[in-house]
């Protein structure tokens, strides 16, 4: 037997992911007593295939084929409606199973391995130990160009009030966000029991502070929470595929949410551009028929903003509302809807 | 018989009495032996800096976590900036701190800035008027690497109080107070704590206007503070970083002003937080009365066209 483990051995008798041996997930050959012989056969990343893991998480293995987190379904979702019929299938033969469909995560690189992003991963997480859950090292890698490093101010320069609270991602993403639960969506949108503030804040409407309970009751279903609490600008991407490459910069931006066109709310530039696809023959013949910013429910809320503090910081200086002159380049036409021209607050006689 | 054990229970537990006392103040920069053994001080919080992730993997027993960037955050165009004072009240009061706390600041000495967040936060917990404020030495890799003292996984929920403390807004200078200092005929001594090529203006950090220092500034470099731990034998530097000793920090700082403690210093380096080393050690350590912090810093100033600099 091929002795040369890369692993530590105190964890073998105590994890039985381990006991069973090497061969039971990689394969391999374990009668091989040199490197090359032991390695023929193995499989790099074994829960690559679900059914490696299924052997023993059946029930977690079939709801989690079907999450949007493996079949990464909802980056298609957010382009389609650009394409016409013949563009989207060149879209899904070309781009969506050769790069968007890499980027699924498989079990291990949740639980084993962090996964590889652009080319660079945290290799294992624990020594190859099985970890139940280590947000730092694995959400915050495949999350950490916007979500994460916002969420501890490393971007933007303000944490999340949850993170001083000592919260991490789970604490509000349920075990079920990450494996599914058994149905297929075709965006996180379309998932009924997903986080929202009011599962904690409850008490809405009942603030002790009547300042609070008013701006409360008067914003209730107008404004997000986003819009009122987010604390600090975000990192929006631009100009992606333009010839130039992509550059991100901070900015927070206050306008209609594109899914209802009512509501106000953080919104964040998507960096696809008209010409995103170009170098892999996909045109966007219908690109005007999706806006260029999307609602974002940023990840650096506080209890106090400039926004709370101040009726005038949006009602009269109108700060971080999206206008006309600020829209990116070439922009979408839908983008002209999510403009919202807030009026200032009536006196009354 | 029983009058006589009583007595002698009461004699001793009066007798022990002073030493309960002492174990409720540490020194300023507290040793880690000093810390473990008062960790029973029933108004101690200690107050662990580092990452939230950091902190779920291992802290000291009964360390409350705050992570460094809740205490000091971006505010318009400077880093590093003490959060509005109902939001710092906010913060001190949900980490169970109140205005007679001792409070211990513990988290890295990996690198400069986290040798530096420490005393920013400690910095940041006297301006809201916490009275007892000490850093740990060496912090967590002194403590759990090095010295292999207890660890603990459980996370440690503070009991959140309602803060009343008097802000003490005496250690802070603003732009407009630096530069009316500056007319002062040297009665205000302005103390660039940045490395040597910083402060004759021939390296610069990118987020920094220009190169350069605050005319008439001089210079006492934040790096002096520091030595490698241990600092000799055979495992020399192995562990970690810790400060030098009172009498070596007082022979450092004595050329600057050492003869008049009395004399207003400000200290200042890029953006408000380097600068707080040398405060802590100066106010805390040292006993200087009245050093301030420019929080704005250099990059505040050099963005200022009419902010007198040199050269």
């Amino acid at each position: 037997m091929y002795k040369g483990y890369l692993i530590d051995k105190t964890l073998l008798d105590g994890d039985p992911h381990l006991s069973r041996g090497c061969k039971s997930c990689h394969k391999g050959n374990a009668e091989g007593t040199t490197r090359e012989e032991a390695h023929k056969g193995l499989v790099k990343r074994p829960s690559d295939n679900l059914k490696t893991c299924a052997m023993c998480h059946r029930k977690i293995a079939d709801t989690y084929g079907k999450s949007l987190h493996y079949t990464t379904i909802g980056q298609r979702q957010g382009v389609m409606k650009r394409f016409s019929e013949t563009e989207l299938k060149a879209f899904d033969e070309k781009v969506f199973q050769q790069s968007c469909r890499s980027c699924h995560a498989s079990c291990g690189d949740c639980h084993v391995r962090g996964a590889a992003v652009g080319g660079i991963s945290i290799g294992l997480i624990k020594g190859h130990k099985f970890v139940k859950k280590d947000e730092g090292k694995t959400c915050a890698f495949c999350h950490g160009g916007r979500v994460y490093p916002e969420y501890t101010g490393e971007y933007g320069g303000k944490p999340d009030v949850h993170y001083q609270k000592g919260m991490l991602c789970m604490d509000c993403h349920k075990k079920s966000d990450m494996h599914g639960d058994g149905n297929i969506y075709f965006s996180k949108q379309d998932v009924k029991d997903r986080p929202a503030c009011v599962n904690c804040h409850t008490k809405l409407g009942q603030e002790a502070r009547l300042t609070t309970r008013t701006a409360h009751a008067r914003h209730q279903g107008k404004v997000t929470c986003y819009g009122c609490h987010a604390s600090a600008e975000y990192r929006n991407c631009y100009s992606c595929h333009l010839g130039t490459g992509a550059a991100a910069k901070p900015g927070f931006l206050l306008g209609l949410n594109p899914r209802d066109r009512k509501t106000l709310t953080t919104l964040r530039l998507i960096p696809t551009v008209r010409d995103s696809f170009e170098k892999a023959g996909v045109k966007m013949s219908n690109f005007d028929s999706l806006p260029n910013y999307w609602d974002t429910p940023a990840h650096n809320i506080r209890k106090r903003t400039d926004r709370t503090r101040s009726c005038d910081a949006c009602h009269t200086a109108k700060n971080g509302f999206l206008t006309k002159e600020a829209l990116v380049e070439q922009s979408s036409k839908a983008d002209d809807g999510l403009i919202y021209n807030i009026n200032p607050i009536p006196i009354n006689p | 018989m029983k009058k006589v054990k009583l007595l002698l229970t009461v004699v001793v537990f009066l007798s022990l009495l002073p030493l309960a006392a002492l174990a409720q103040t540490f020194s300023p920069i507290v040793s880690t032996a000093d810390l473990a053994a008062g960790l029973t001080n029933p108004d101690l919080v200690i107050v662990d800096i580092r990452k939230v992730e950091e902190y779920k993997a291992g802290h000291i027993p009964g360390a409350v976590n705050v992570f460094y960037g809740t205490w000091a955050v971006k505010t318009g165009e400077n880093d590093n900036q003490l959060p509005a004072d109902d939001d710092l009240a906010d913060i001190v009061g949900s980490a169970g701190i109140k205005p007679d706390s001792t409070v211990v600041v513990y988290g890295k000495t990996e690198t400069p800035p986290d040798r530096v967040n420490v005393t920013r936060v400690a910095w940041t917990l006297k301006y809201a008027g916490v009275q007892k404020v000490s850093i740990l030495d060496g912090g967590f890799e002194k403590w759990a690497a090095f010295e292999k003292r207890p660890v603990s996984t459980d996370t440690t929920m503070p009991k959140a109080v309602s803060y009343q403390g008097k802000f003490n807004k005496n250690i802070v200078a603003s732009k407009d107070y630096v530069k009316a200092s500056l007319g002062g005929k040297g009665k205000v001594l302005v103390v660039d704590v940045r490395e040597p090529d910083f402060y004759n203006g021939i390296q610069k950090l990118p987020f920094v206007a220009k190169a350069g220092r605050i005319a008439g500034s001089v210079n006492l470099p934040t790096s002096l503070l520091f030595e490698k731990y241990p600092p000799s034998g055979e495992n020399a530097g192995s562990c970690c970083t810790t400060y030098k000793d009172k009498e070596t920090l007082k022979a450092i700082a004595t050329p600057i002003d050492g003869k008049l403690l009395d004399r207003e210093l400000i200290v200042y380096c890029d953006t408000g937080k380097f600068a707080t080393a040398w405060w802590f050690v100066l106010a805390e350590v040292l006993g200087y009365k009245n050093v301030k912090n420019y929080d704005g810093s250099s990059q505040e100033w050099m963005r200022d066209p009419n902010a007198p600099t040199l050269p």
